[in-house]
């Protein structure tokens, strides 16, 4: 059905691998040249960019308002902290599967429940599950280590026996996973089942009557989304060194909302421009005010809702199409 | 029976709390078709507003003007809310969720900000300070008193819905917003009304639940998730289903905590689930929304 329904202005052929070569040279280079302090904050931005691509898959994509897609993230973290903490397994080639398969599996069964309804009825059923999980991490105290979290996670043991961890090789560990994920996501919303996603995203009878299983798309959608949060969560355990019930709850479902929100839902690398400067906000004003970090957040959700329509990245991509009329030519 | 007894009162009276919380954000979700999170946020302001009058006052305080005190902090704060903000986003679900998260935020660090993140402990009026003894046990009667005001704003309300002509508006609304604004009533109007009237409740509960469990300034987002739980039972819209929705989710809250504290809150969000999936117009619900 060809490119009809794309919405996506940034789809221009040379003008995206031009970009993205150079944010991958930038990502690459970075932290040589920035203090260790920045690399921890870039690395919890790829991270974080990872879960929020993750969302808009169904958010933005397919049009499916989660309040609860943090269970998979959660989940995906706690395995990897349980696992370790309790039951001594270090070997990422085992947890790192171990997480991801638990985050997927979360998805598949709260998918299946959520997406029997639809609107505010998936909105609502989506809060309660991310809370149920929530409220197990809370009280599940010999396993979870309840509201306290439970520290003591190390970096990843990749069974490489020269290998020893700095903050410097963990960052680019994570960049790698991150751009895979980049990849493939990108790949899956530019193929015929990302496309379906959009058509249902905005008139699920037309593409029901044209012959698409618009269940059976939501519901993988769904499944793949939580698999890329659980990437995310397995990459977050190790990172932190701890984690905590608030990583399954509502509060981080909404974060990484507005991460999207602000970044912009309709381009493909919006979430990822959103949570990187939602992620600075924070950082900067831990730094001068970090009583009124909340205050800044809830100020930027604000202004992002009411005045920011389609967020920062709409923006970039008009920009660069000014630009590119004034001095490219075709 | 003593435990039982003891426990169903304090169920009972949490439930009316609840309910004249969940009240007010059942309407606007019924009549506005807005699911405003930061209704918990406006029971938080609600509280300290009253807290704040009974301060200030100091001997001359009393415990209604302080109610009345709260309810319009809430009811203000909220018609601020649905001008400046809501009502530029009507029927776009998802903006309205993540404008009123971000309220919470706002909210919840300027009340941190002007009284400090401790807990306010906060006394009952004199009048209602003692206890009722029924039998060999004594029951305190500000706990009576909160179910009493609760049944009070539930009869008021049913009667305004059922029985008025602004709620046979409220009604039609309800059930077909154009076509009533296509017979020439000004439903903007009576949509802010109804906002600043459910905020007004949630303002109300506020400060008769700070006698009950004080305030912080953070509780707004763990007594909002308990009314979206009861409007949820009940059904998004019914006043009736906020009322039993509450007294339910009161009662199994109260017993819960006495006899298997780790699973009310998971009980609670799994008869939720189960209410969206088999029943999604709630216990006692109009229709879907």
């Amino acid at each position: 059905m060809g490119r009809t329904n794309v919405k996506f202005i940034g789809q221009v052929r040379l003008a995206p691998v031009v970009s993205y070569v150079v944010s991958g040279i930038v990502l690459v280079i970075l932290p040589l040249v920035v203090p260790i302090y920045f690399e921890s904050i870039l690395t919890r931005i790829l991270i974080f960019a990872i879960f929020a691509l993750s969302l808009n898959l169904i958010w933005g994509y397919t049009g499916l308002i989660s309040l609860g897609h943090a269970a998979s993230f959660g989940v995906a973290s706690y395995t990897i902290g349980i696992l370790t903490v309790h039951y001594g397994i270090e070997s990422f080639w085992l947890l790192a599967p171990a997480g991801i398969l638990m985050a997927t599996l979360v998805a598949t069964v709260f998918g299946f429940i959520a997406l029997r309804v639809s609107g505010v009825y998936f909105l609502l059923v989506t809060l309660a599950l991310g809370q149920l999980v929530y409220a197990i991490a809370t009280k599940w105290t010999s396993m979870t280590g309840g509201s306290n979290g439970l520290p003591g996670i190390p970096l990843p043991i990749l069974g490489l026996p020269w290998f020893t961890w700095n903050a410097t090789y963990f960052y680019y560990f994570v960049l790698v996973v991150f751009v895979i994920c980049f990849f493939l996501l990108y790949r899956i919303v530019n193929s015929p089942f990302g496309h379906a996603l959009e058509g249902i995203r905005d008139s699920e009878p037309r593409m029901r009557s044209l012959g698409y299983q618009a269940w059976l798309h939501k519901y993988i959608a769904f499944i793949v989304a939580g698999l890329f949060a659980g990437v995310a969560g397995i990459l977050f355990a190790p990172f932190l060194g701890l984690i905590a019930p608030v990583y399954c709850s509502v509060t981080t479902s909404t974060l990484v909302m507005v991460m999207v929100l602000i970044g912009g839902k309709r381009v493909f690398f919006g979430p990822v421009i959103g949570t990187a400067l939602i992620i600075i906000l924070e950082n900067f004003s831990s730094g001068f005010v970090p009583e009124r970090w909340p205050l800044i957040l809830g100020g930027a959700i604000v202004v992002s809702v009411m005045f920011l329509r389609g967020g920062i990245s709409v923006y970039l991509v008009k920009f660069w199409e000014k630009v590119r009329y004034r001095y490219g030519g075709a | 029976m003593e435990v039982v007894g003891m426990q169903l009162l304090i169920g009972v009276s949490y439930g009316m709390l609840l309910f004249v919380l969940a009240a007010g954000l059942t309407l606007i979700m019924g009549v506005m078709k807005i699911l405003n999170l930061a209704h918990g946020s406006l029971y938080v302001f609600g509280a300290y507003a009253g807290v704040v009058l009974t301060h200030l006052s100091g001997p001359w305080s009393n415990f209604w003007l302080a109610t009345l005190a709260g309810g319009l902090a809430g009811g203000l704060i909220g018609l601020m809310l649905e001008r400046g903000f809501l009502s530029h986003l009507y029927k776009e679900l998802d903006e309205q969720v993540l404008l009123t998260f971000g309220f919470i935020y706002i909210f919840e660090n300027v009340a941190r900000w002007i009284w400090g993140p401790w807990l306010k402990i906060v006394r009952p009026p004199p009048f209602l300070s003692g206890s009722i003894d029924v039998g060999r046990l004594s029951f305190p009667t500000y706990r009576f008193a909160i179910i009493a005001i609760g049944l009070m704003i539930a009869l008021g309300l049913w009667f305004l819905v059922q029985r008025t002509r602004v709620g046979s508006i409220i009604r039609a609304g309800m059930d077909d917003k154009e076509m009533t604004q296509g017979l020439g009533l000004n439903y903007r109007l009576i949509g802010s009304a109804i906002f600043f009237f459910g905020a007004f409740l949630a303002g109300v509960a506020g400060f008769l639940g700070a006698a009950l469990s004080g305030v912080t300034p953070f509780m707004g987002i763990d007594i909002m998730l308990l009314a979206v739980i009861v409007i949820v039972i009940g059904g998004m819209g019914s006043i009736l289903g906020a009322l039993l929705g509450a007294m339910l989710l009161g009662i199994i809250n109260s017993f819960g905590k006495a006899f298997f504290p780790d699973f009310v809150l998971f009980t609670a969000y799994l008869a939720m689930v189960a209410i969206l999936l088999f029943r999604p117009t709630g216990l006692l619900g109009r229709k879907e929304i």
